[in-house]
């Protein structure tokens, strides 16, 4: 078995990569996982895999719902938080449906249909992982309808025509929602055969966004709004102190609070329920209660903890020797990279509206992960999974902070408590105080270079907090693996042709740190392409060259990789030459085995970085909805900007900062880019992740601009000339 | 207590235990127009931004017996009879959202601004919108307010 | 119009002497009306202590954008004055703040909230510089001794510095150093002296 996981790479990875979400522990534990040179096999097929979806594809009917009104509906049991899976499924199925999308209502699935996908969404992987499935659903469901429309209209089927949406036969035709009326028993047959992509209709297309009108009109769709009659309003009593406990709480202000109807009380949370939000938060402010916190904390420990050499260390890559070990004659550089703490700040605060009646219960709820929630909610009420209903609404924003949600859990248990549904929402404070941030970074990357600028290795040791680890998503993997491959993400180099050695220390942290947009690879990115531009500086290279010069074709995505940086470096018109006051800066990444490439413009204006211009070259494979993915790219890019140049949490007296908008500070409109110009390149016949990878050039991108203007490497995030 | 205003052209009533509490939650809770998001609560990201009187205010830090007599629009009276608005044309145009949580709270300041700058520069924009768009979808909406812009005056 | 101005300066004269006595009572070296030999006096001091606390200074910028909090940084989203100073036409000061402190939110109020004039600036300035610029009417919106005296003692967006309310984590802001009354009695005093401004 562990020969079969390094030879055959073809079959492997969907064999093993299909055990790898759930399970995996089970599977594959044994001696041999605990030897090196698999463990990095892994780490090296985390960076690039896409994971096959982990949910029933075997039946249509729980996916494509045609009514007899001739409405098709989509059940996705992948959320819609802004990615835009929405459409881009809607577009796979139309495919197949021989339908256009406009025909296609896309509803997120409860989980009570049986349409639950295992992983949730995120890591980019909605589209990519549905691609073949999803139309072959479609297919499938196409062929079923196809085999009634047959029957009804009494012919054979090989004697059907079929044009805008209706099968015909001698002179009579039938559309999908009469051939679907008074069917209530389908016979799923084989799989058809798919269209080949010269015939593709929808696919590839930038159709507008299918959620596009609701969102304009401000339509009612998202969590926080969701409710139920007779429902009543919950605030729950959350932490402001971190690696603290509360005790002797005391309610007797609160109790007699105008609206409130009761004090809940249980064995990890208190809350109060009242007739209106603003009286809930009113009476929670007047609970009072003591803090016992084990020790102090300020930021500067906990830069102390997230430092390389402390904790515990898993070699990722070794290509090379270590610095250190070469024997070779050269110069050692070396720099040191930090990246802060890191809030989500999305704009829809968590929460979650549950109805417990009888034993069931029902939760409307902005969540990443339906199964999980469900499960968590059935395991902590004691109930069994059939008897919780989750329904997803659309998120506002997601961004890897809904791939927690204790809070179905205590909304749940309060409507139990009250006999009455529930909403409970976190407030904007709770929000950045209770988030599961992004964890801090720290980075040491050393180079050595010989007298004739020959590049001898280069290695990336970094330290960093929680991202998988601790998540119910943590299939085992901390123990197997020992390296959380959250925070790994993007740490790995890729430049193979150098040798290269990369080391991980993973720290524990007083707070929870998780998934936050591309996890590890937004500071990765920043340290590693960082220190590439300063390797090209110090050798005298042109950096785009140097990394065209540093990928072989022995790695899978090596020649999509250098034509993205080639197609980047083309667009932008790279040069070294500062005009106009204006310095240019590139870097590249891969993640999830889609290449991206950067090039941005920058000035100091006012003792302030100033992006102008940022050029992308982006090679996801097939974009399903070009515009959808410049939307991504836009997003990543703006978003990225604000990570990289302004937002960081601070921590005195165990008490996080800021805890809201305006002090934490991020990219506005002003700090927008004038021109982002896009490149897509389509360098397989098949659509990876989108959402994420284009976020993790631009903070080195940034960062390498301002060298080649100032003169000064900046080495911390959030980037600043101070 | 008992506020009365003219909301979306309809004179309507809310209910109140202190006046002083937040004119948004009466228009989410109270008369269940939930497009007027809450985002901070401290008008710091603008998911809250209505019209008070013609002028943007946002509700999060608005009491709501201040709004005793007042003209009130949010995003669902931005619409008049079926029609999108210009802004909301735009927006769509242009396929702005993303999340779309924040998007109402940016339509409405935009409607705003178009009243006293029907032609605003990228500069114009740059200063006057301030809102918070966590996907930063600031990249189509600066298109999407010009086209507004564009749109408004041929209208004219 | 200018006797019923005269008339407030009368009346409030009055009630400012008789707020004075009772501040004063107790207070045994406090001299009315003294004047030091460069021309400083108690009641100056008292009301230029006020007048460059953040809680003054925050609204009277030396540039375009507000200053905000205690520690009276540039007020956050680059907030600007725009050409009346009530703010941008895509926000109003009026769009965050209204007539009074909102406890809810965090977000301090009060009638025509609003910045000075950047000609009115005091941010970075000395006091005797305030001073002289406050009563110099080329540069103070050509307010007369009486006008600078009804703003610095009954505008109720000056006053509002004693009724600052709470930020958004409910920790109520810094008032100035005097309280309101002996404030008020100051001012009076120091412009019945003849508004003297001393040296430094």
């Amino acid at each position: 078995m562990a020969s079969d996981l390094t030879k055959n790479k073809g079959l492997k990875r969907r064999k093993f990569l299909k055990y790898t979400g759930v399970g995996v522990g089970l599977m594959i534990g044994g001696v041999w996982l605990g030897r090196n040179p698999i463990r990095r096999k892994i780490f090296e097929l985390a960076e690039t895999m896409i994971a096959p979806y982990q949910g029933d594809v075997s039946d249509p009917l729980i996916w494509i719902q045609v009514t007899p009104e001739n409405q098709i509906i989509l059940h996705s049991s992948k959320v819609e938080m802004g990615q835009g899976s929405f459409t881009g499924l809607a577009q796979l199925a139309a495919e197949e449906l021989e339908v256009d999308v406009e025909k296609i209502k896309v509803v997120h699935a409860e989980t009570a249909s049986g349409n639950i996908d295992g992983m949730g969404t995120g890591g980019s992987m909605s589209v990519a992982t549905l691609w073949k499935p999803l139309r072959e659903m479609a297919a499938t469901m196409r062929l079923m309808l196809a085999k009634k429309a047959a029957e009804k209209l009494e012919v054979s089927i090989d004697d059907l025509a079929f044009a805008n949406g209706v099968f015909s036969a001698k002179n009579r035709g039938i559309t999908y929602g009469e051939i679907v009326d008074g069917v209530t028993d389908w016979e799923i047959p084989e799989t058809p055969v798919l269209k080949k992509r010269s015939r593709f209709k929808h696919i590839g297309k930038p159709i507008v966004r299918v959620d596009l009108y609701d969102k304009v009109i401000g339509a009612p769709i998202f969590g926080i709004d969701a409710s139920y009659s007779d429902m009543l309003f919950a605030s729950v009593v959350r932490s402001r102190l971190v690696d603290a406990t509360m005790s002797n709480y005391d309610t007797s202000v609160a109790e007699n609070m105008p609206g409130v109807i009761k004090i809940v009380k249980e064995d990890d949370f208190i809350s109060v329920i009242a007739k209106t939000q603003v009286e809930a938060d009113n009476a929670r402010h007047k609970i009072t209660f003591d803090y016992t916190t084990n020790r102090s904390w300020n930021i500067a420990d906990v830069e102390k903890e997230i430092t390389v050499g402390n904790g515990r260390k898993t070699i990722i890559q070794k290509e090379g020797k270590s610095i250190e070990e070469i024997d070779e004659d050269g110069d050692i550089i070396s720099l040191e990279f930090r990246s802060p703490i890191g809030a989500h700040a999305q704009m829809e605060p968590n929460g979650a509206v549950a109805n417990y009646k009888d034993g069931k219960v029902e939760i409307k709820i902005s969540t990443q992960v339906p199964k999980v929630t469900r499960d968590e909610v059935a395991s902590a009420l004691g109930l069994s999974k059939e008897d919780v209903n989750i329904v997803p609404t659309f998120l506002g924003g997601g961004f890897g902070r809904r791939l927690h949600t204790p809070n179905a859990i205590q909304a749940a248990k309060m409507s139990k408590a009250v006999g009455k549904p529930v909403k409970s929402f976190f407030d904007r404070k709770q929000e950045f105080q209770n988030d599961t941030f992004r964890p801090p970074t720290h980075h040491v990357m050393k180079a050595k270079i010989s007298k004739d600028k020959k590049i001898l290795g280069i290695e990336h040791q970094f330290a960093s907090g929680d991202t998988l680890f601790n998540s119910a998503l943590d299939p085992g993997v901390e123990q197997m693996m020992r390296a959380d491959i959250g925070s790994i993400r993007g740490g790995a180099i890729i430049y193979d042709l150098l040798p290269h050695r990369t080391t991980y220390y993973h720290v524990d942290l007083p707070f929870a740190t998780s998934f936050w947009r591309s996890l590890g690879l937004l500071a990765n990115a920043f340290a590693i392409e960082s220190f590439m531009d300063e390797i090209a500086i110090n050798t005298n290279q042109d950096p785009i060259q140097l990394r065209l010069n540093s990928i072989s074709n022995d790695n899978p995505y090596g020649e999509r990789a250098r034509k993205v940086i080639q197609a980047c470096a083309d667009k932008a018109k790279y040069t070294d030459q500062i005009s106009n006051g204006k310095a240019m800066g590139f870097a590249s990444t891969v993640d999830g085995g889609s290449p991206c490439a950067h090039v941005v413009e920058v000035s100091i204006e006012d003792d302030e970085i100033k992006v102008h211009k940022v050029t992308v070259a982006f090679d996801c494979g097939i974009a399903v909805n070009p515009d959808q993915v410049r939307a991504q790219i836009e997003g990543c890019v703006c978003m990225g900007i604000s990570a990289s140049m302004f937002e960081k949490m601070d921590l005195r007296d165990n008490k996080l900062y800021p805890i809201n908008y305006g002090a934490y500070k991020m990219a506005l409109m002003r700090h927008t880019p004038r021109e982002i110009d896009i490149v897509l390149l389509e360098g397989a016949d098949y659509p990876g992740p989108v959402g994420e990878p284009p976020m993790g050039p631009i903070g080195a991108a940034i960062g390498n601009a301002v060298r080649r203007l100032t003169g000064k490497r900046l080495t911390t995030l959030p980037l600043s000339l101070g | 207590m008992k506020i009365s205003f003219i909301i979306n052209g309809s004179t309507k009533s809310v209910e109140v235990s202190d006046g002083n509490a937040p004119l948004l939650w009466s228009i989410r809770d109270g008369l269940d127009l939930k497009g007027t998001k809450f985002g901070c609560g401290k008008a710091a990201c603008g998911a809250c931004t209505i019209h008070v009187d013609d002028m943007a205010v946002r509700s999060c830090s608005y009491p709501v017996k201040m709004a005793e007599g007042k003209k009130i629009t949010t995003i669902e009276g931005l619409s008049q009879e079926g029609n999108l608005h210009p802004v909301q044309q735009a927006w769509k145009e242009e396929v702005v959202p993303q999340c779309g949580y924040c998007q109402p709270g940016f339509m409405m300041a935009t409607a705003a601004m178009l009243k006293e700058i029907p032609n605003p520069t990228d500069q114009d924009i740059d200063d006057n919108i301030i809102n918070v768009c966590r996907c930063a979808t600031y990249y189509r909406m600066r298109k999407a307010i010009h086209r507004a812009a564009a749109i408004n005056s041929k209208n004219l | 119009m200018k006797s019923i101005n005269v008339l407030y300066v009368i009346i409030f004269l009055a009630i400012g002497i008789l707020s004075v006595s009772f501040a004063t009572q107790g207070n045994s070296y406090y001299a009315l009306g003294s004047l030091s030999s460069d021309g400083s006096s108690e009641s100056f001091d008292k009301m230029m202590s006020v007048l460059m606390h953040k809680r003054c200074v925050n609204c009277h910028p030396a540039g375009d954008i507000p200053l905000q909090g205690e520690d009276s940084h540039l007020h956050n989203f680059n907030i600007s004055r725009g050409k009346d100073d009530h703010g941008l036409s895509g926000y109003q000061c009026g769009t965050c703040h209204q007539k009074e402190n909102n406890n809810y939110s965090g977000v301090p109020g009060a009638p025509e909230w609003a910045l000075a004039p950047l000609e009115m600036a005091w941010e970075g300035k000395t006091r005797v510089e305030i001073a002289t610029q406050m009563m110099d009417p080329t540069r103070n919106g050509n307010r007369s001794h009486d006008e600078i005296l009804k703003h610095l003692t009954e505008h109720k967006l000056v006053l509002w510095a004693w009724d600052p309310g709470v930020d958004a984590e409910g920790t109520p802001r810094e008032k100035p150093p005097v309280p309101k009354m002996e404030y008020i009695a100051a001012v009076k005093q120091w412009i019945a002296d003849g508004a003297i401004i001393p040296e430094n």
